[in-house]
């Protein structure tokens, strides 16, 4: 084909193109509709935005390409080395004097990317998690008796961030202790761009997590202990194990994942909760039948993670929409849980929808693999919530979302009021040590093919 | 009716065993679903009709 000809191939391959930087708070503030825009016009179509990527709105659409680990890949080829393909995050994240790392298994193709999982999966699988139920209700429970005799609450620093902290942190099996030299990097890490005031005590403070994680890894090399970071410490892949680049990408994914995602839509739903105080008191009473289909329905309609690149990794035809090899594509989770095609009125919560198949842990071999750990710290953070200040009220005027949702769609505060109540036990300090003591004589963090009991805590 | 799991195709999301804990088991050790009877008892259609179309990965077939 001659030039023109290509380019006019071009042009008719992209006719529905939008310009949609998701970075902007416009993609936020006008989520709704853009995606009643783009579910009726073009629900694929080419985003002209950073370098331009295919952009996946529609459910079906979404559906049938995230699936096809055939023609898409995920691999982030830091070192050029393969096909210099840029991972899951559109645009690339540089950060200026740092090497880029590959975000661990999500910015893996297959076969590597299933000795990761094969290896983590025990630590995370639905009967993995459940043995830490006892822990996570201590946790929460001291949280929640930090600030129960004041009447004040922020969902957000005092229970939706330090639960999953601590849980994440237990399972890679690090002092759990220390969750706050993790907590505000990661978090700041996911809301603060390089040009924000903020920016550069980030950096410090990631500076000073990497330490205490490097120093924590090489003990564990050192005198093992077990978790998930034991776990990648002995994982040979063919014969070989992975270098320590790449055990941090996988601890740094772990951590990035296991942190935000849960706070953002703890937030989320409490906020929403505060709103619409009969579908709390409601959710309270049937809770027996309705939190599982609740926490469903929040996670469709607040989608915490938006969406997740690809690169297409074959020239391809999917429902007439030709793709070229090397181009990027977004797959956004977000929209396609709001398709009235699947889901009826889809712009609004209800808490009993049936047939809520949302692709908010992502669709295909790349699922979300700590879905079960955000389930469960979720559901105990609510009713937690639900039982000990059943009247809470969320003050808008302090509730603080994250400015844009191009990667989470978190929250940074969410201050509230209620009756004040009796301390149950022990503050969070001292319950921690306690938690650590557990872990340590019980080997909570040991995977289920080898312990399978659940955690004891009088034990 | 008879039901059983794709296991091409499940990827652990967990939904069935929710909505029909009589029909589905997850596997221990990475959560994937199993059908626990191939036959269908006739007063749990219901909950396998709701378990397959609440499946992301449309894997529970149903024949």
């Amino acid at each position: 084909m001659s030039t023109e000809e290509t380019t006019s191939a071009d042009a008719e391959r992209k006719k529905h193109t939008i310009s949609l930087d998701r970075h902007t708070s416009r993609y936020r503030i006008e989520f709704e509709e853009l995606a009643k825009e783009f579910h009726g016009k073009c629900p694929v179509a080419w985003n002209d935005t950073h370098g331009g990527y295919w952009f996946a709105s529609g459910n079906k659409e979404l559906f049938d390409i995230a699936r096809r680990a055939d023609v898409l890949s995920n691999d982030h080829d830091v070192k050029g080395i393969r096909k210099g393909y840029q991972g899951i995050s559109i645009p690339s994240v540089v950060v200026p004097g740092v090497p880029r790392r590959r975000g661990g298994f999500l910015e893996m193709d297959p076969p590597e990317q299933r000795y990761y999982r094969q290896a983590l999966n025990p630590y995370l699988s639905p009967a993995a998690v459940a043995r830490w139920r006892p822990v996570l209700e201590e946790v929460t429970r001291a949280c929640i008796d930090e600030v129960i005799e004041s009447g004040r609450i922020d969902f957000v620093d005092d229970l939706a961030n330090i639960v999953p902290a601590v849980f994440t942190l237990a399972m890679l099996g690090l002092p759990i202790k220390d969750w706050t030299v993790y907590c505000e990097p990661t978090h700041a890490a996911v809301y603060t761009s390089p040009d924000d005031p903020g920016y550069a005590r980030m950096r410090e403070l990631q500076a000073v997590m990497g330490q205490h994680l490097m120093g924590n890894v090489f003990a564990v090399r050192e005198n093992p202990r077990p978790g998930l970071i034991n776990e990648l410490l002995n994982l040979e892949i063919n014969g070989e194990r992975p270098d320590d680049g790449e055990i941090f990408g996988v601890i740094g994914l772990i951590i990035g994942g296991g942190f935000d995602t849960s706070t953002a839509l703890t937030a989320h739903s409490l906020e929403w909760l505060s709103e619409h105080p009969g579908e709390r008191d409601r959710l309270s009473r049937e809770r027996e039948t309705l939190l599982d289909s609740a926490t469903e329905e929040f996670l469709r309609y607040f989608t915490p993670a938006q969406g997740d690149g690809r690169t297409i990794s074959q020239d391809c035809v999917i429902n007439g929409t030709e793709f070229k090899e090397g181009e990027r594509l977004w797959l956004s989770w977000a929209m396609a849980n709001r398709d009235e095609k699947v889901f009826e009125d889809p712009h609004n919560v209800h808490l009993d929808r049936k047939g809520n198949r949302h692709a908010s842990f992502g669709l295909g071999i790349h699922r979300c693999i700590g879905s079960n750990v955000a389930r469960a710290v979720f559901k105990i953070m609510l009713t937690a919530v639900l039982d000990r200040m059943p009247d809470f009220v969320c003050d808008p005027e302090g509730a603080e979302h994250y400015d844009t949702t191009g990667v989470i769609n978190g929250m940074k505060h969410l201050p509230a009021t209620f009756t004040p109540g009796r301390r149950l036990g022990p503050g969070l300090e001292e319950t921690l040590e306690r938690m650590q003591r557990l872990c340590d004589e019980q080997g909570l963090a040991e995977p289920v093919t080898v312990r399978a009991t659940a955690a004891k805590l009088d034990g | 009716m008879k039901v059983r799991v794709d296991s091409e195709l499940c990827q652990g999301h967990t939904l069935c065993a929710m909505n029909a804990p009589d029909l589905f088991a997850l596997r221990d050790e990475d959560g994937h679903a199993y059908a626990l009877l191939e036959e269908v008892p006739a007063d749990k259609e219901g909950q396998a009709r709701e378990a397959a179309r609440s499946c992301p990965e449309q894997a529970i077939v149903l024949f």
